[in-house]
């Protein structure tokens, strides 16, 4: 195996799935937000809400059809560079990825269009319904593609058959592996963080050129109390999701906390420098007993060193992994932390905000303001940053104690080749991402400059109705 | 039946319904610069696929998910060994994603001209290379005894490789004009009949070719598994072509399309009855090739994911007849429209 090879398409997976999850997030929670103004709206009757709809449904529709764009290569992706991974595990993991097209794209895909292009076909209710399939399609979406990834990382509801591969044995088991519930709920909700922060800031950019935009300042009420239930939630909820990692991958937890020795009391480490030669964490700040307290409810409570927890699993799963096969603790450490200390910025924020709310203070202070205008995009840190702790700490595997990346990769695939493929994919991926930007600022700008919320998606001067076509 | 073979078969719907249903997406795609003058014209020729081609695409996606857990082998094997040619078709699958709605946002000549441009060459691009990758199949691929498949992209582009691409490319042409004569109305709809009729006329030449080339070429077409039978399934390809031809000109609005969809369904019948039971024929020894048994999951999955069929391309068929509904027979522009 030509490890350049491994190399190259390792970054390439990495590269494409950073860039395809800057989107998703947005079109499941951003999608849920619109079901509640349009709701609003359908019930209410004020046009308020609508034009807050058709506002949001424009970003959405850019964001939409980018994440779909970079969502394709994802699904091919495991056949082009990792065919023996897809061999040995298509049997299983082919199966969620079948059923999210069949029960959940199709869903969102036939009614986003519907969604769009259809505000004036549809009776309001109608149209609230398709909103409603839209949101639920793209939820239903990451239902699946959790299940395959939360599948990779507990492994449950499979034999490994006489031919050394695995078999499927009991389907719900594979849906409901262990990890999978706490997952879900975990990217649900920072996909709807986002979201309300996404809103929240795009509200705020309004309001800091004119606090009387009452359009923006529903917008933004909505997103900070959704926001700020949100945020408190998933900082319970990332907690739950640490402690799955407690049960099933003491690999990946002593990488997230750089735990190199196993002891009682262990420390929660805030702050270190964590170096795999010394095995040790530099200049250290940590709160005594924490971890322990955390993992197990018990500041007394033994937590598994890196080695120990090395030698745990090459017993449990009948391997001979060395330390030198794991990835640099510094980057599993730092991912989690970084995602961690967001967590806690996030409900901050939204808390603060919520007292300007109640305060009534929230629309004339620009202060508060240009902080959420600036976190707009910051929860996209952390979704990136959690998605490193879970991808890069469940190395040296793909599949947790089944198969190794190393065995993962095409053997036919040269270097060459997926070297051509990896810069064409980060070219096309930053042109991508430049074009959604462009067009995101364009819809900002040109709703301040007065643009009409419910004129459509075309410019206004080339719209056109049939007669002047057919003339 | 076990589900080996039903499972063949359904993978067959599932190419089926790709083809008639994203097939006229493509093929409306790479018309677009010919067949519309303006930027009015081609606005209302892309809202003929406007509200729909999103959901059409999910054809693809499905396509894939089933390959993979139905047949991984051959998912690992087929996408690995065409490894510059399927990203080339992701690439360009990309670049059409985006390209109708960033299109729509901005009024400027020389952003629609490069999107247009786009629409165009990945349309026309999609179409050429999946005739291209389906001719090579059935030539047969060099797997090893591991099914590996060791080749470059330049071995792809053969003569047989070629008419099969040609095939495929005059089938979508064809298929986007019927389309279009069934959504469209006044000169677009005109224009849209001479089309249809003379990418008709290529895909039946470029058909007889390919079975006249094929004994040189793939000499399993010539002893398929179900003997005479096999053999006239190919007709079906003729039949749809002709029945477009003749209707193209006429005062219907949707034989033409009926008249593709059975071309459409003659090719992919053809391809299965050429290639059953083997599924990606070794070139370098038959008893390397991937057949539906040895390429096969076992079969919980299977059955798992026939019972998610059945349940679920209902329902995806009652979304699409929904949406399809909603807007109408013929392409009415508002100001929604992209």
């Amino acid at each position: 195996m030509d490890s350049l090879a491994l190399f190259l398409a390792r970054f390439q997976f990495g590269m494409t799935a950073f860039f395809h999850f800057l989107y998703p997030p947005l079109t499941i929670g951003l999608g849920t937000l619109l079901v509640i103004t349009e709701g609003v709206y359908v019930f209410s009757k004020n046009q308020e809400y609508l034009r807050i709809t058709r506002f949001f449904a424009k970003l959405f529709a850019i964001n939409f059809v980018v994440g779909v764009a970079t969502g394709i290569v994802m699904e091919f992706q495991f056949g082009t560079n990792w065919s023996q991974y897809s061999s040995y595990v298509g049997a299983i993991f082919g199966a969620p990825l079948a059923i999210e097209g069949l029960f959940a794209f199709f869903m969102e895909s036939i009614f986003v269009g519907v969604m769009l292009l259809g505000w004036n076909r549809l009776s309001a209710k109608a149209h609230w319904v398709s909103t409603i399939f839209v949101a639920l399609g793209s939820t239903l979406s990451a239902v699946w593609i959790l299940v395959a990834n939360s599948w990779m990382q507990s492994p449950a509801g499979y034999k490994i058959g006489s031919n050394g591969i695995p078999k499927m044995t009991n389907f719900w088991h594979v849906v409901f592996n262990p990890y999978f519930p706490s997952e879900f709920i975990h990217v649900i909700a920072a996909a709807w963080e986002y979201s309300a922060f996404f809103m929240a800031g795009v509200a705020a950019w309004f309001l800091i050129k004119n606090n009387k935009d009452m359009i923006m300042r529903k917008a933004l009420k909505i997103a900070v109390i959704s926001g700020v239930i949100v945020a408190c939630f998933q900082i319970v909820l990332g907690d739950i999701s640490a402690r799955e990692v407690v049960k099933y991958q003491p690999t990946k937890l002593a990488m997230m906390e750089a735990q190199w020795h196993s002891e009682r009391y262990a420390p929660e480490t805030l702050f270190a420098i964590p170096n795999n030669q010394t095995e040790s964490d530099g200049p250290q700040i940590g709160i005594p007993g924490m971890l322990s307290m955390l993992a197990y409810m018990n500041p007394a409570a033994k937590v598994m060193g890196f080695n120990k927890s090395i030698s745990y699993i090459n017993h449990k799963y009948n391997l001979k992994l060395t330390a030198a096969m794991f990835p640099p603790v510094l980057i599993v450490f730092w991912s989690f932390h970084i995602m961690m200390y967001f967590g806690f910025y996030f409900a901050l924020i939204m808390l603060i905000a919520l007292y300007f709310l109640f305060k009534g203070k929230l629309y004339d202070s620009p202060k508060m303001l240009k902080v959420l205008w600036f976190s707009t995009f910051l929860p996209l840190i952390a979704i990136e940053f959690g998605w490193f702790t879970t991808e890069i700490g469940r190395q040296p595997f793909t599949v947790y104690g089944l198969l190794t990346t190393v065995k993962s990769v095409s053997p036919n695939v040269s270097a060459l080749d997926v070297g051509l493929s990896t810069l064409m994919f980060t070219l096309i991926y930053i042109t991508l991402a430049s074009f959604a930007i462009f067009l995101f600022k364009r819809e900002l700008k040109e709703r301040a400059e007065g643009k009409d919320e419910l004129a459509g998606e075309s410019a206004p001067a080339a719209a056109s109705n049939n007669k002047e076509v057919l003339s | 039946m076990n589900l080996n073979i039903l499972w063949f078969i359904l993978v067959a719907v599932l190419i089926l319904g790709w083809s008639v249903m994203d097939g006229f997406d493509y093929g409306v795609g790479g018309l677009l610069n010919f067949i519309a003058k303006n930027d009015k014209e081609k606005r209302y020729v892309m809202n003929a696929i406007g509200p729909v081609w999103e959901g059409n695409q999910v054809w693809l996606i499905l396509g894939g998910g089933a390959v993979f857990a139905a047949f991984p082998l051959v998912y690992a094997s087929i996408f690995s060994g065409f490894y510059l040619a399927m990203m080339l078709v992701v690439w360009l699958i990309i670049f059409r994603a985006v390209s109708f709605e960033f299109r729509s946002k901005v009024e400027n000549a020389g952003w629609r001209n490069f999107w247009d441009a786009d629409i165009t060459v990945t349309g026309l691009g999609i179409s050429l290379l999946l005739g291209v990758a389906i001719a090579n199949v059935l030539m047969g691929v060099p797997l090893n005894q591991d099914h590996v498949d060791y080749q470059s992209l330049f071995s792809l582009l053969n003569i047989f490789g070629l008419v099969g691409g040609l095939i495929s490319l005059s089938m979508f042409l064809m298929h986007g004009s019927a389309y279009l004569i069934m959504k469209t109305e006044g000169e677009v709809q005109q224009r849209a009949r001479v089309f249809a009729k003379r990418f008709a006329i290529a895909y039946i030449v470029f058909t007889l070719l390919f079975l006249l080339i094929s004994p040189i070429f793939a000499h399993r077409l010539l002893s398929n598994s179900f003997g005479i039978i096999g053999d006239i399934v190919p007709v079906i390809m003729l039949i749809g072509g002709i029945g477009v031809i003749l209707t193209a000109g006429s005062s219907s609005d949707i034989k033409p399309f009926a008249y593709s969809i059975v071309g459409i369904l003659g090719a992919v019948a053809s391809l299965g009855v050429g290639i059953f039971p083997d599924i990606v024929p070794s070139s370098i020894n038959p008893e390397y090739s991937l057949n539906i048994y040895n390429s096969a999951s076992n079969h919980l999955t299977l059955l798992v994911m026939l019972i998610a069929t059945l349940i679920g391309l209902p329902l995806v068929l009652i979304y699409a007849f929904y949406a399809y509904k909603k807007f109408g027979l013929k392409v009415k522009m508002d100001d929604s429209s992209y």
